[in-house]
């Protein structure tokens, strides 16, 4: 029988979202995986995908914006027997909180960290975010985002090739399914970098 | 010997080994079962620059170093007119240059006797330039007619691959102080008062304490001056095996990484200062609203900004009480002295796990790198309060049920049944977010009650001094020591009582009971804009007939206050 994670509340998500898929698939490999739920510390960041936060039932810390990594880091270390996973967006983890995640990268620390890559800031409407292609227009970019985007996977593998970093496109749900897997079962750490494109506020990006 | 404090100071340029002879001397001292305050400056360099470590010694108790000295050693030419102020006609300055050589400017306006040693001389004749911080010590053994085996046994316990270089110029300075120094030499007889056993920086206190108090987590980002808390408690982790002592990538990542490990059970404080501080406030706000108790060691320095990196200033209380948007409990205590340095690092702890909630311990760095001698704080075994913990849950747990008193018993992750979310946003019982206004407003209330048990273990303030004198002085922090040997030594010493607040946040209402025995009150701060004073009179009607501050980086001496009591 699979092992239950869920709490009694429904999820808040968009009709649509691509969070549904990949809360199905943390949900199959963690009970694939026989994780104990009272084991497990789900560190949420803030935004659309921290809003995972309340449809777990596990131990859990909805964080601050950007510090979801450092605040599982404190876990990890504090009690290197629980098993800590991040869920966050490209937002908090490749921009408000890069620091710590070049931190645990550099360590290799064994923490699982999921990224809803939108490409976009989409709870607080549809800024752009580090990952924003050029060129895109958006509320906080009227006239064009003149950034180039950050690459998660050469980022990482640039400053420790040790870590498990991978992207997936979500619509390829078998693909999701196993990188989700991989990552779970890699003993160090690992980043999911799952690209989705956000239902609400997806269209205005130049890509 | 009477009952006179003598003070000795050491000055040359950063690299020179300044404070390494201030520590020996102080080991020495303790040998002989002298009490002893030191208080070190120090630029923020490496090498060059002016730096000094002064330590007042007596076979009573010293509280603060003095201001004046007796002896000055400059340990290279030309380190000793910075402190003309500091000589009394009675001080021997001992410098490495010719009277004649000396800029007449400083020889007219310099009082005391000035005392030409050699100590390149006599450093190369041992075959390093290194040892004439050694020498000097051999000078000064001499002098205060130390054991000299017991100085050479001490000095090569700290320099254990230079022993016998050390003890060379140990013997150097101390045979041409007998030659050349005689008369200068104080013969005195040891009758000790008290058996000291060591002594300690308040940093290196205050980290005894929280591993007495069984802290097992320790996050910090090196900054000035609480890097010393870091350093000694690095050091232990081989030594206790649970203990775990991060150096994180910033100070948002120390201050979040601290959440999380206290969330996952463990007795967790970090380290800063002033700028290091205000990057953690975030992360104070979100202990607030979850409930994680953690203990932030706030070692201060002047500001604003960088500010005055290696002095001292006890600027940061209004920070420390307003830390943190939003509204939620926060307790705030301020060691005084070395003891309450090691004492408010378990206390702290304790606080942390039974209230649930921040913690701040405010010293600065007259406290936190000054040293004081005191029995041996190793031996102490606190009381160890691990807070309401709930090991059985049952199966509709709830991790912020309401209480009275507003305590809610924790589960560790870990424990079956135990599931919860900590939150940053608001939340319910379970902890799951929610925006409903009766469930806000009760939340709210739940956490603010818990003050009331707060005002209860926080630690009371001490009240010193004639209890029925007219005059109070009122006070926090690190100038205790000061304020204490300035009681020590005034004439008048009956006329006063004096106050110092422990607790800083929140304020017991008893404290304007005490208050309200005295005439007239005088307030005493480290700081430019009296803050204390703002806090008080922010809790009751309070209009102290005097305010004293120093705000120059420097911390008070006790003859300045002596002066100040006097006016």
């Amino acid at each position: 029988m699979p092992t239950n994670y869920r709490s009694s509340i429904t999820p808040t998500w968009c009709p649509g979202c691509h969070n549904y898929l990949v809360f199905a698939a943390i949900q199959k490999n963690l009970s694939d995986l026989n994780v104990d739920s009272s084991n497990l510390v789900m560190n949420y960041d803030i935004g659309c995908a921290g809003n995972f936060a309340d449809f777990f039932k596990t131990y859990g810390f909805h964080t601050l914006h950007g510090r979801s990594i450092a605040t599982a880091m404190g876990e990890k270390i504090a009690n290197p027997n629980l098993f800590v996973c991040v869920i966050g967006g490209d937002g908090g983890i490749y921009g408000e909180g890069l620091n710590h995640l070049v931190s645990a990268v550099r360590s290799n620390i064994n923490i699982k960290v999921f990224v809803s890559n939108n490409f976009l800031y989409s709870l607080t409407t549809g800024q752009t975010s580090p990952t924003t292609p050029k060129g895109s227009r958006t509320k906080s970019t009227p006239t064009g985002n003149i950034n180039v985007p950050v690459d998660p996977v050469k980022l990482i593998k640039s400053i420790n090739p040790d870590v498990f970093v991978e992207s997936v496109d979500n619509r390829d749900m078998v693909k999701l399914n196993d990188t989700i897997k991989r990552a779970l079962e890699f003993p160090g750490f690992a980043l999911v970098d799952m690209i989705q494109e956000c239902v609400a506020f997806g269209k205005q990006l130049n890509s | 010997m009477s009952k006179k404090v003598f003070t000795i100071k050491f000055a040359g340029p950063a690299g020179m080994g300044i404070k390494s002879v201030g520590q020996l001397f102080s080991k020495i001292l303790i040998a002989h079962d002298f009490n002893l305050s030191d208080y070190s400056e120090y630029p923020s360099l490496v090498r060059g620059g002016h730096n000094t470590c002064q330590i007042s010694f007596s076979q009573d108790k010293v509280f603060a170093p003095h201001y004046f000295i007796d002896i000055l050693f400059s340990i290279v030419p030309n380190h000793w007119p910075q402190h003309l102020g500091e000589f009394t006609k009675d001080t021997l300055i001992f410098s490495d240059e010719q009277i004649d050589q000396i800029n007449p400017e400083f020889n007219q306006k310099r009082k005391g006797k000035f005392l030409s040693l050699p100590l390149k001389t006599l450093a190369n004749e041992i075959g390093s330039a290194q040892v004439v911080n050694t020498i000097s010590l051999g000078v000064a053994a001499y002098l205060f007619n130390f054991d000299l085996e017991l100085t050479k046994t001490i000095v090569c316990g700290f320099y254990k691959n230079f022993c016998d270089l050390n003890a060379r110029a140990i013997q150097s300075g101390y045979d041409y102080a007998k030659t050349n120094f005689s008369k200068y030499k104080l013969n005195l007889i040891y009758k000790p008062t008290t058996k000291t056993t060591d002594f300690y920086e308040g940093n290196e206190a205050y980290s005894l304490g929280f591993l007495a108090g069984k802290g097992d987590f320790y996050c910090a980002y090196p900054m000035t001056p609480a890097t010393g808390a870091l350093h000694f408690l690095a050091a232990k982790q081989e030594a206790y095996p649970n203990l775990k002592v991060i150096h994180a990538e910033d100070e948002v990542g120390v201050a979040n990484m601290a959440v999380g490990a206290a969330f996952a059970g463990a007795r967790t404080a970090v380290g800063t200062s002033g700028g290091g501080f205000a990057l953690m406030n975030e992360a104070m706000s979100l202990c607030g609203v979850s409930e994680v108790g953690v203990v932030y060691y706030l070692v201060s320095r002047p500001g604003p900004a960088t500010g005055i990196p290696t002095y001292t200033a006890q600027a940061d209380l209004l920070h420390a009480i307003n830390s943190g948007h939003g509204e939620f409990p926060k307790i705030v205590i301020a060691p005084g002295d070395i003891d309450e340095s090691f004492e408010m690092g378990y206390q702290s702890l304790n606080l942390a796990a039974k209230i649930q909630t921040p913690v701040i311990v405010i010293s600065d760095k007259f406290l936190g790198e000054s040293s004081t001698s005191t029995q041996d704080l190793t031996k102490i075994k606190p009381e160890i309060d691990l807070g309401d913990i709930e090991k059985n849950p049952n199966s509709d747990y709830k991790r912020y049920q309401y209480s009275q008193g507003g305590i809610s018993p924790r589960t560790i992750p870990g424990t079956q049944n135990g599931q919860f979310l900590a939150n940053s946003y608001e939340h319910d019982e379970y902890g799951f977010s929610t925006e409903d206004a009766t469930t806000a407003k009760k939340m709210f209330d739940k956490r603010n009650s818990k003050y009331k048990l707060a005002l209860k273990l926080a630690p009371k303030a001490n009240l010193f001094g004639n209890k029925s004198a007219k005059k109070l002085i009122i006070s926090w922090g690190s100038t205790k020591g000061p304020i204490l040997e300035a009681l020590k030594n005034i004439k008048n010493s009956s006329d006063f009582a004096f106050l110092q607040l422990k607790t800083l946040w929140p304020i017991n209402p008893d404290i304007k009971k005490i208050i309200d025995g005295f005439k007239e009150i005088i307030v005493i701060e480290n700081n430019g804009t009296g803050q204390l004073v703002s806090i008080l009179k922010s809790q009751f009607d309070f209009n102290p007939q005097k305010i004293h501050l120093k705000y120059d980086g420097r911390p008070f001496f006790p003859e300045e206050i002596v002066k100040k009591l006097n006016n």
